[in-house]
């Protein structure tokens, strides 16, 4: 798809550099043509269950992700496929678990984004909002314990800003100043309900810094350059012992809440507001006026076109899962007798 | 306990305590107090009044491999996390292979005019749900062995602690070192004629009726609840065909269920009287000492349940 002229390009923030734009493109192309294609198998039948995507969002994904060291630790929602694969989680495990397959991260146990891998860092997905708010902060505190310069990361929505867990979370954070980054994903809809019929106050970053003294930069979050230097700056600081951060990334959720949701709630008014803001667009746009010809745009698409096709040809030759094996693992440490 | 808490800290620096006021002020019940003298304030580490937040931050902390021991102020505010420790304790390891060694203990049980906010045992909650183990120790070598065991296992790992049992039992503290294994019932007294299983203040309620009624009566302390000693219970009964289930929590809740179902399918033919079941009304618990002597199993009311099971 050739860049629409009306597209508002990214910002030419200096301290982004031109291979961490071309990285930037690559994983916001990588979210988008995944769940293009996983919605189109989920629309055959050919996925089971619900179908959850971030259109819309991928931007913060991909900049979270990127903005995350090796060592670093993650909690990722389901809008945040890009900050799997910045975490070197592969398209074929990201497709064999959407496909339920018997190797899948989760072992066929769950679908669709709700996994993670852990040995690269990645907690697997809980449906229930908030819960991953104290897991994060916990694993931030065992970095503080064990003085390790590593930081915990979490995203979470206006949805579950209502939500008890997130205010003990985000409380918690504040009290022990532990190296934990939340990228809260201002994405205006929970479900189907907008942000004001959530909230008094409709400023997540006025919120957080107001209720729990944590600092909260607003960033454009279907810009890919901007968001990724305002995340990687919130992480840095967290790295250096300042606390807790917090980045507010506004966007809007292009698609519903899942597949079955047509999301006609959405007004008019608000979706032509963002219809020059494609995060993939607006990188592309800005990489062109970097210098990227085309032909270099064009290589970048079809290797991450490549790149889908060849994973989920992996993963559907993976195996199914064998039901004779549901009972391993529910203990890490089984009892005798069960 | 507060040995078994000591003797993990010095021994595993990846243990760390956390909870309500069990830093300088040692704990609602006492079972912390000196520690945070001993071991400092990153070792046993107070929190604000946060069940879910910081029940959820010692996943994490336990997914980055430390071994967090919670304590909660009582048993029954473990409503208030209950989504933290079922939904993401426990299912994590089936889901992911990432396993979470956490450690919550929680005191529970009445017989101290608690009411129904505090003096509960909900234990039964967890009873069933896959990726837990449940303890619920009854004596003073348990307290402190099943504690250590817990602290080791990698799974997460209830202990609910009878409060009254704090005061009540009395003997030298084990070795330290000592555990006592996770999913082993133990013969707390042997018998021919009946066989008493139950767990916690059970313990100390059915050795003084045996004792009281002067009858050859086995009692099998459960020590682990969940996973089921289901091997130690059908053993139990092989060797005396009658069985008494006793427990403090209300009769339709938890382990009682988990035992005559398993003697239902599996005990059937070795019964020589229908399984009795001697528990608490399905009610809360109440705080007028009229109404908790008579909600609570005693000794006499147990001595009573076991005489008519002799007698069938």
């Amino acid at each position: 798809m050739p860049t629409d002229d009306a597209t508002q390009p990214c910002a030419d923030v200096p301290l982004v550099t031109t291979d961490e734009r071309v990285a930037l493109f690559r994983l916001v192309l990588l979210q988008r043509l995944f769940e293009e294609r996983a919605l189109a198998l989920y629309r055959q039948g050919r996925i089971a269950g619900s179908f959850y995507d971030g259109r819309g969002q991928e931007a913060v994904a991909a900049a979270a992700g990127l903005a995350l060291g090796p060592d670093d630790v993650v909690c990722p929602l389901n809008r945040e496929l890009a900050t799997h694969f910045a975490k070197g989680v592969t398209v074929a495990e990201a497709f064999r678990n959407f496909l339920g397959r018997g190797d899948s991260p989760t072992r066929g146990r769950d679908g669709n984004m709700h996994f993670g891998v852990p040995e690269r860092g990645v907690f697997p997905l809980v449906s229930m909002l908030g819960d991953l708010v104290p897991v994060t902060v916990g694993a931030a505190l065992a970095f503080k314990r064990r003085d390790e310069p590593r930081v915990a990361m979490t995203f979470l929505g206006e949805g579950a800003f209502s939500v008890g867990d997130t205010h003990e979370g985000l409380n918690l954070a504040g009290v022990w100043q532990v190296p934990a980054v939340f990228v809260l994903q201002r994405n205006q809809f929970a479900y189907s309900t907008p942000v004001e019929r959530q909230m008094l106050n409709t400023s997540l970053a006025e919120r957080v810094y107001g209720g729990w003294s944590i600092p909260c930069e607003t960033v454009d979050g279907t810009d890919a350059v901007a968001a990724f230097d305002t995340i990687r700056a919130a992480v840095e600081r967290a790295r250096a012992g300042l606390g807790p951060q917090a980045v507010e990334a506004v966007t809007l959720r292009i698609h519903g809440h899942a597949a079955h949701d047509g999301a006609a709630y959405v007004p008019q008014e608000l979706r032509e507001a963002y219809a020059d803001r494609d995060p993939v667009e607006r990188l592309a746009a800005r990489l062109a006026l970097d210098g990227a010809s085309s032909a270099q745009l064009d290589q970048l698409r079809t290797e991450a076109a490549a790149a889908i096709a060849w994973g989920l040809e992996e993963a559907e030759a993976s195996p199914a899962p064998d039901p004779s094996t549901l009972e391993d693992g529910v203990w890490a440490a089984p009892l005798h007798g069960l | 306990m507060r040995a078994a808490l000591a003797d993990a800290l010095r021994e595993d620096e990846r243990v760390f305590l956390l909870g309500e006021d069990i830093g300088a002020f040692g704990g609602a019940f006492g079972v912390t107090k000196g520690l945070q003298e001993e071991f400092g304030e990153q070792r046993v580490l107070d929190t604000p009044i946060a069940e879910e937040g910081f029940v959820g931050a010692a996943i994490g902390a336990a997914w980055m491999g430390e071994r967090p021991v919670v304590e909660l102020q009582f048993a029954d505010f473990v409503a208030c996390p209950f989504d933290m420790i079922v939904t993401v304790g426990a299912k994590t390891h089936w889901r992911s292979g990432q396993a979470i060694p956490l450690v919550i203990r929680m005191p529970s049980g009445g017989g101290v005019r608690g009411g129904p906010f505090h003096a509960g045992s909900p234990e039964g909650w967890f009873v069933g749900q896959p990726g837990l183990k449940v303890v619920c120790p009854g004596s003073v070598e348990d307290a402190y062995g099943l504690l250590r065991a817990a602290i080791d296992d990698p799974d997460p790992v209830l202990v609910f602690e009878h409060k009254r049992l704090y005061r009540s039992l009395k003997a030298p503290a084990p070795e330290r070192g000592h555990r006592t294994p996770l999913g082993r019932a133990r013969v707390a007294r042997e018998g021919e004629e009946a066989s008493v299983v139950t767990y916690g203040s059970g313990v100390e309620t059915a050795l003084r009726a045996v004792d009281a009624l002067g009858a050859d009566v086995e009692v099998l302390d459960l020590r682990t609840v969940w996973p089921l000693d289901g091997a130690a219970v059908l053993g139990s009964l092989a060797r005396t065909s009658r069985l008494l289930v006793l427990q403090e929590a209300p009769r339709s809740s938890g382990v009682a269920g988990l035992v005559l179902s398993l003697v239902a399918r599996e005990g059937f033919e070795l019964l020589d009287a229908p399984p009795a079941l001697h528990a608490p009304p399905d009610t809360p618990i109440p705080f007028a000492p009229e109404l908790e002597d008579a909600y609570l199993p005693s000794p006499e009311s147990t001595a009573r349940a076991l005489e008519e099971l002799l007698a069938y």
